[in-house]
């Protein structure tokens, strides 16, 4: 009897995690193998391996297309706002962990509620906004809006951070006479760089794939993130599947690769985004 | 440490903390100025925008002119927005069963440590890190009829068969539901999270008292991850109230309304300049987010420790 249930237990156990794998990895593995075939095969036989390796779709692709250009938008806009939201949330977060002033609860509960703000209910005054800053169809526009976004997450992980160095450290500083600039420049801010990289990852990740405000604030060709040349490419060849499936292989691998580089980093900051959201 | 010497050190502390703050008090400010202008010009001004332009009738070019609730009556006459509403509704409960409910199977499955956990911890990981778009673009041709890997799959067993799915009712519902449905990773790790804090001698006590296996699960673990799945809950509901790819991408609110949600008709409203329609869409949503948090806080006993 006992023996019986654990073994049915293992089996169980191991078929959640093959399944699992299987969803999770099964329809990328299929777009990309499918990138590497001709439509006919595409459409005669879908499970099948390539029998041959053609590269042909994505040498297409970079020629006709400004893929590359679609890369290196969404390359400028998401390294921009990410690097300048860090910059401006760890300045409010270190304030708000290492100082009491008046309004401090208020500001870091302000802060932190806008969690609560679903980002497309935003969408017209943020439209109105861009078009106001004459940004509309600008790179600069999209990653204006996008520097916003972290606000709330960065500053739980950015203010938890701080709180963790010890104040002792920026007393010492002081009585040398470091002032209140080079204590979070110079020392602050390189101890906590395990929050800044958490906080900096999920910022970069959501603004990498982000495809809502993209779409809403942009529409030609040059200023196209990788998330909207999908759209765009179901349209230009609706019937051309290796292209599609190609254009997918490129839109979804940069993603996978930065994940592979930054494994454990981007697992913590995934679970410690959720417990604070 | 030794007893004198501390207190003299938390002396000295307070001391010098008090005169870094009075001297800097400009510096805090200065610090703090740039988050709270995000925060006014990226949070508050659109919300008290939204709000208040919810109530008139506004192309974007002419004055707002105040027209009462007509907006919100309009909505709540108007069949695509309640076809939203239900299907948020229907959605919603899906996630909150389902969806959460898989990402804590797989989250009890992994606190056991089988072979290859980690490997599956990682793996599951990769569908969050590729964009929505993406993803609502490969179950398109997963269920795409002529090239889909489903419908090829079923016609091995039965060869004249033809559905598409994301054009068909009733299933196109289905098939967006599927874009999202076992991608549940986030709940996985907050569960996994709150498992691995639980003191191993509790389960072992358990065990020893002769518990088996389902017992501990069903009475030790699943009660004390409590908060866990409680938040799971609520970053997947109101991960549904802002579904926009999933639909935009494939359906776009058909066949008919089948699909329709809110994000769909408000940025439909944008681009129709109904701008005052477009932001009383965005106060239900924000106040759905609210109630959300709300009701799953309350049904979950959030704000009880669990020990």
């Amino acid at each position: 009897m006992k023996k019986s249930s654990n073994i049915l237990f293992t089996v169980l156990m191991y078929s959640v995690m093959a399944f699992t794998i299987v969803v999770s990895v099964f329809p990328i593995f299929w777009v990309i193998m499918s990138a590497f075939k001709t439509n006919a095969q595409i459409l005669s036989s879908p499970f099948s391996l390539p029998t041959s390796i053609s590269f042909d779709a994505f040498a297409y692709l970079f020629e006709k297309y400004n893929f590359v250009k679609y890369f290196i938008n969404s390359l400028i806009i998401c390294t921009s706002s990410t690097l300048v939201s860090l910059l401006i949330f760890s300045m409010g977060g270190y304030v708000i962990a290492k100082f009491d002033f008046p309004g401090k609860n208020l500001f870091f509960a302000l802060f932190t509620i806008t969690l609560l703000v679903p980002a497309q209910a935003k969408a017209q005054p943020l439209f109105g906004l861009v078009m106001k800053l004459d940004l509309y169809d600008n790179i600069w526009g999209v990653a204006l809006v996008y520097l916003s976004m972290g606000l709330a997450m960065s500053m739980f992980i950015l203010k938890a951070s701080f709180m963790a160095i010890p104040k002792s450290l920026d007393e010492a500083a002081a009585i040398e006479g470091a002032g209140f600039f080079t204590i979070f420049w110079k020392i602050n801010f390189p101890l906590a760089k395990s929050g800044l990289a958490t906080a900096g990852i999920l910022m970069f990740l959501n603004n990498w794939n982000e495809y809502f405000y993209a779409s809403l604030l942009t529409s030609a060709d040059d200023t196209r993130t990788l998330p909207l040349a999908l759209q765009f490419f179901t349209e230009a060849f609706s019937y051309d599947y290796t292209k599609l499936f190609a254009a997918l292989t490129v839109v979804v691998l940069p993603g996978i690769l930065l994940y592979i580089l930054a494994q454990e980093q981007v697992q913590n900051s995934v679970a410690s985004s959720g417990i604070k959201g | 440490m030794s007893g004198p010497y501390s207190r003299e050190k938390t002396m000295q502390k307070k001391i010098s903390t008090n005169t870094i703050q009075t001297k800097y008090y400009k510096w805090i400010y200065l610090f703090l100025t740039p988050s709270i202008l995000v925060f006014l010009f990226f949070y508050l001004q659109p919300i008290v925008t939204i709000i208040y332009t919810s109530f008139t009738k506004w192309d974007g070019f002419n004055h707002p002119q105040f027209i009462g609730l007509e907006n919100y009556q309009k909505m709540f006459t108007n069949s695509a927005f309640l076809i939203s509403l239900k299907n948020l509704v229907a959605w919603s409960v899906i996630a909150a069963t389902l969806h959460v409910g898989f990402g804590v199977l797989v989250a009890l499955v992994l606190y056991q440590r089988p072979k290859g956990w980690k490997l599956t911890r990682a793996v599951f990981m990769i569908p969050n890190v590729i964009s929505a778009a993406a993803w609502a673009m490969i179950y398109k041709f997963i269920f795409k009829d002529d090239i889909g890997i489903l419908n090829n799959f079923i016609r091995v067993f039965i060869p004249e068969f033809h559905v598409q799915w994301f054009y068909e009712s009733p299933y196109a519902f289905w098939a967006v539901t599927f874009t999202w449905l076992f991608y549940s990773v986030i709940v996985t790790l907050l569960v996994l999270n709150d498992l691995m804090a639980i003191p191993q001698e509790l389960s072992e006590a358990a065990r020893v008292d002769g518990a088996s296996k389902w017992q501990v699960i069903r009475q030790i673990h699943l009660p004390l991850c409590r908060n866990a799945i409680g938040t799971g809950v609520i970053c997947s509901i109101t991960a549904r109230v802002a579904m926009y790819e999933q639909i935009a991408l494939t359906t776009v609110g058909g066949p008919g309304d089948d699909t329709m949600n809110i994000p769909i008709i408000l940025v439909k409203s944008i681009q129709d300049l109904k701008y005052g329609y477009a932001n009383a869409n965005g106060v239900i949503m924000f106040l759905l987010g609210i109630l959300t948090l709300v009701a799953v806080n309350y049904i979950f006993r959030m704000n009880e420790s669990v020990y």
